[in-house]
């Protein structure tokens, strides 16, 4: 188990560093636009060339490189050209608001799509399941942009029982939070749901479920300490890489509802060619898209007798 | 040494007095004019009031203004280190809060005095005496001073600040040739502040010698970059938003660029004390939908602006109303005149004329506006020179293009920003109007903080222009020879002189004539394809009284209360 957990991690160093070489050289590749956007249009050639010295932007690649490696994995990220102020003091706040939004997006997803999942998938077939399933398909094909534009035009504009935006701008509201936890649970509940229902169906054809049922056992008994912990291991990896989705797939309902969350400021920072935010958020996103790959690897081993550690 | 005051009465004033009589120019043309020449608001009103007897005073408000109350206004917050490079009207209402401008010129597009009290300009306008006004305090304690405005004034024509004011007061800067050479041999000038531009006359009076005549100073002194910064702004730091200090009637409270701003009312403002308590600037990202649902659901009290095609939306609001100013604003599809292919004449006329102007404005914004005629003076500019409509021509466009070798048609790409929609509406409605004169355009619509980054660089771009209250201003800015936001890199000597000239006439009939060679100028050589003159929107509650939508959507709070 020890070794097959360093391997992974081993494999997620190599990930990460591949992505850093990658990031560097494509955003820092021109050190003269990298002062251009820090200093912005107005500035002159000697303003520019004094700041790109007074940076080491005349080292070889490899020794800035190693140096902004350095900086990276010390929480020196360097500072935002819209902001005026190092990158983690935006970073981690926006952080810490887009894990806000996940973990209330969660809390309600989860349960509401799992057991949606196991009650279809208890009866394949059957009108529940139907029905079910046709919600499912229709919730997770409506793209978030369109639920927010529907969600909004319902509760903001036509019932006015909701705010419009969730900036958060008078503090922390749990009312400013529902619009977009809503067009989240609805995109991504459908897809855990029809993992889950698929897994369910999947065990209880199996000929074991089948022996339980025909000794007799209560029906729930059979669902609860039978099917259930078979069932569940397929959506645990699908649920793990919902985390990943949620990341990068904020995006929209962060900017549609001014939300001040990671990927909003990833956005902002791609439209106005923010650098060292882009860095950082690019070097973040792929943090947790190999982290979530690495615990979902690992916890699926654990769960699953029938993958060895090899 | 005898302190000189500024002379009360300009010796125009009489002549344009009996103008008004006589219906040669109206009220708001003689307001406008008197109240630049030095005679104080009160004044000019009374005097128009003597002369054509309307009402001094406004009708009452129905309702006294309450005292108290946060305005929360959803609007971009974006970074404000030093007003003098301000390139977004957006940065300087936060800042316009805490720092003055000399002049201020109101929603009806009159100019009047504020930390300049008193004014007066010389017989041939090169001489211009401010008097400045007294007992006005910096936030940090400090009075403020005729040493304030000369540092200001040096700072925007120094070439290291970057100011764009520069080219606003191109009649206090002298060229001088830096010895270096451009790679075609043209020699590199440096520009910067005449020596003896701006004197100091005492501690409250400034004086500016101008190389040549200019009408708009005190417009000028209200444009966007040249609100008045503490005369240590550098040395303590050079950063507005992290050391506030200014002569207005609010104190930056806290400031989060793309987040919030908030202001407070300054209990020792020097002016009438402001109504409300403080004004919370909430930035609600880019989409044009987001601030229009806070609107809707009481998360803020006004929206900074409303495009043209959310209007319905506004209607459909129950406790909102909109805001709407007729303006000078305007977008222009401008070509680099020395930049393949536009470095031929024949090429960019023939972009000119395949546009028909009503048709764009109907499609593009509704029909609410003005057609444009292709030389950025502005219907609502007291100068401007009445032409005829240009007209769509697709066989002299056809012609034209095959005298400059390009009989088999022509392919072009504009970079345009993705939004306010109404731009990129405009250059889908060229691309199609081009087709027929064998134009083939293609759209490169791009995100509007990479527009700004290349507004002035690229070949072929469309750019908005915010409205400006006299048209030599936009001209002068925009088309004068070598000017910082010359972004058509136009030069022609003529025009220069011609718009020298210009910038020097106070007799509004005579600038026209003036300016209708300018405009010609302009259209025949054919430097933009410009489609509109806009009227601008913007949304706000109900409760909010006093507001009026500035057509450059500068916010002036000051009078504004919540009811």
């Amino acid at each position: 188990m020890a070794g097959f957990v360093l391997r992974r991690l081993g494999t997620m160093a190599i990930t990460m560093f591949a992505v850093s070489v990658l990031v560097f050289l494509l955003l820092e590749i021109s050190p003269g636009s990298v002062a251009t956007k820090v200093l912005g249009p107005y500035s002159t050639d000697e303003q520019r060339t004094l700041w790109l010295e007074a940076h080491g932007y005349f080292q070889p690649l490899w020794v800035r490189y190693g140096d902004w490696l350095w900086n990276f994995v010390n929480g020196d990220f360097g500072e935002s050209v819209r902001f005026k102020v190092p990158v983690s003091e935006i970073l981690w706040p926006r952080l810490a608001n887009t894990a806000i939004l996940g973990l209330v997006t969660f809390a309600v997803m989860i349960p509401v799509s799992l057991v949606l999942g196991v009650v279809a998938g208890m009866r394949e077939g059957s009108r529940l399941d139907r029905a079910i399933s046709v919600t499912s398909i229709v919730t997770t094909s409506v793209p978030e942009f369109a639920s927010a534009v529907f969600l909004s035009a319902v509760f903001v504009f036509w019932l006015d029982w909701l705010p419009g935006t969730s900036g958060m701008a008078e503090g922390f509201s749990f009312r400013e939070l529902i619009l977009p936890v809503l067009v989240l649970v609805i995109y991504d509940m459908g897809y855990v749901a029809r993992m889950t229902r698929a897994s369910m169906a999947d065990v209880m054809t199996t000929p074991y479920i089948r022996t339980a049922i025909l000794k007799g056992l209560p029906y729930g008994r059979v669902i609860v300490r039978h099917a259930l912990r078979n069932a569940l291991i397929a959506p645990f990896t699908v649920i793990m890489l919902q985390i990943n989705w949620l990341l990068s797939g904020v995006i929209v309902v962060e900017f549609f509802f001014a939300y001040k969350g990671f990927g909003a400021l990833l956005l902002e920072a791609s439209l106005n060619q923010d650098i060292f935010v882009i860095e950082a958020c690019a070097m973040v996103a792929v943090f947790v898209a190999v982290a979530t790959q690495t615990i979902a690897d690992v916890g699926y081993a654990f769960l699953d007798p029938k993958i060895r550690f090899g | 040494m005898a302190r000189e005051r500024p002379r009360p009465v300009h010796p125009y004033v009489p002549e344009l007095e009996e103008q008004l009589r006589t219906g040669v120019v109206d009220r708001r043309g003689f307001l406008r004019t008197v109240t630049l020449l030095g005679m104080s608001a009160a004044a000019a009103f009374a005097a128009a009031a003597r002369i054509t007897g309307e009402a001094l005073v406004p009708k009452a408000h129905a309702q006294a203004a309450k005292k108290g109350g946060n305005l929360r206004i959803s609007m971009r917050v974006q970074e404000m280190t030093d007003p003098a490079t301000f390139d977004w009207t957006e940065k300087s209402n936060v800042a316009r809060q805490m720092v003055e401008y000399l002049f201020v010129t109101g929603p009806d597009n009159i100019t009047r005095p504020h930390l300049c009290w008193r004014w007066s300009a010389s017989d041939d306008l090169r001489t211009w005496t401010l008097g400045l006004r007294r007992g006005v305090r910096w936030s940090n304690g400090d009075e403020f001073n005729a040493d304030d405005v000369v540092y200001n004034f040096t700072r925007w024509l120094d070439p290291r600040t970057g100011s764009s004011n520069q080219g606003l007061f191109a009649s206090m800067v002298t060229a001088t040739d830096t010895g270096k050479r451009t790679r075609d041999g043209t020699p590199i000038l440096s520009k910067s502040m005449t020596a003896g531009a701006v004197e100091k006359i005492d501690a409250y009076t400034v004086r500016l010698h101008l190389n040549r005549p200019e009408l708009a100073i005190p417009e000028n002194l209200y444009n966007y970059p040249t609100a008045i910064v503490h005369r240590r702004f550098e040395d303590d730091g050079g950063d507005l938003a992290r050391n506030p200090v200014g002569t207005g009637p609010f104190l930056l409270k806290g400031f989060a660029v793309g987040e919030k701003a908030v202001l407070a009312r300054r209990k020792d403002y020097w002016g009438d004390e402001a109504h409300l308590d403080s004004i919370t600037y909430i930035d609600h990202g880019d989409e044009a939908a987001t601030g229009l649902a806070a609107l809707a659901s009481g998360q803020v009290d006004l929206v900074h602006e409303t495009a043209v095609g959310q209007i319905d939306v506004v209607e459909a609001i129950p406790h909102a109303r909109l805001y709407e100013a007729v303006t000078a604003q305007t977008g222009v599809a401008r070509m680099q005149v020395d930049k393949k292919p536009f470095d031929d004449v024949r090429v960019r006329t023939a972009v000119r004329l395949c546009q028909d102007h009503q048709r764009l404005l109907d499609l593009a914004h509704r029909g609410r506006g003005t057609p444009a005629q292709d030389h950025h003076v502005a219907p609502v500019h007291p100068e401007y020179a009445p032409m005829p409509s240009p007209k769509q021509d697709y066989a002299r466009a056809r012609h034209l293009l095959a005298q400059a070798g390009h009989a088999q048609g022509l392919d072009l790409s504009i970079d345009c920003r993705k939004d306010p929609p109404w731009e990129l509406a405009v250059a889908q409605a060229m691309t199609e109007m081009c087709k027929p004169a064998g134009i083939r355009l293609r759209i490169n619509v791009m995100p509007n903080a990479q527009y700004q980054d290349i507004w002035n660089k690229t070949v072929f771009g469309f750019t908005a222009w915010t409205h400006r209250p006299l048209g030599v201003m936009v001209l002068n800015l925009a088309y004068r020879s070598g000017v910082p936001w010359n972004e058509t890199h136009y030069s022609n000597p003529e025009f220069d002189r011609l718009l020298d000239s210009a910038s020097g006439m106070l007799d509004v009939n005579e600038r026209r004539a003036t300016m209708a060679k300018l405009q010609k100028i302009l259209q025949d050589d054919a430097v933009i394809a410009q489609p509109l003159w806009r009227s601008v929107f913007a949304a706000g509650h109900r409760k909010v009284q006093g507001y009026t939508l500035h057509p450059t959507i500068y916010h002036q709070l000051n009078a504004v209360w919540i009811a």
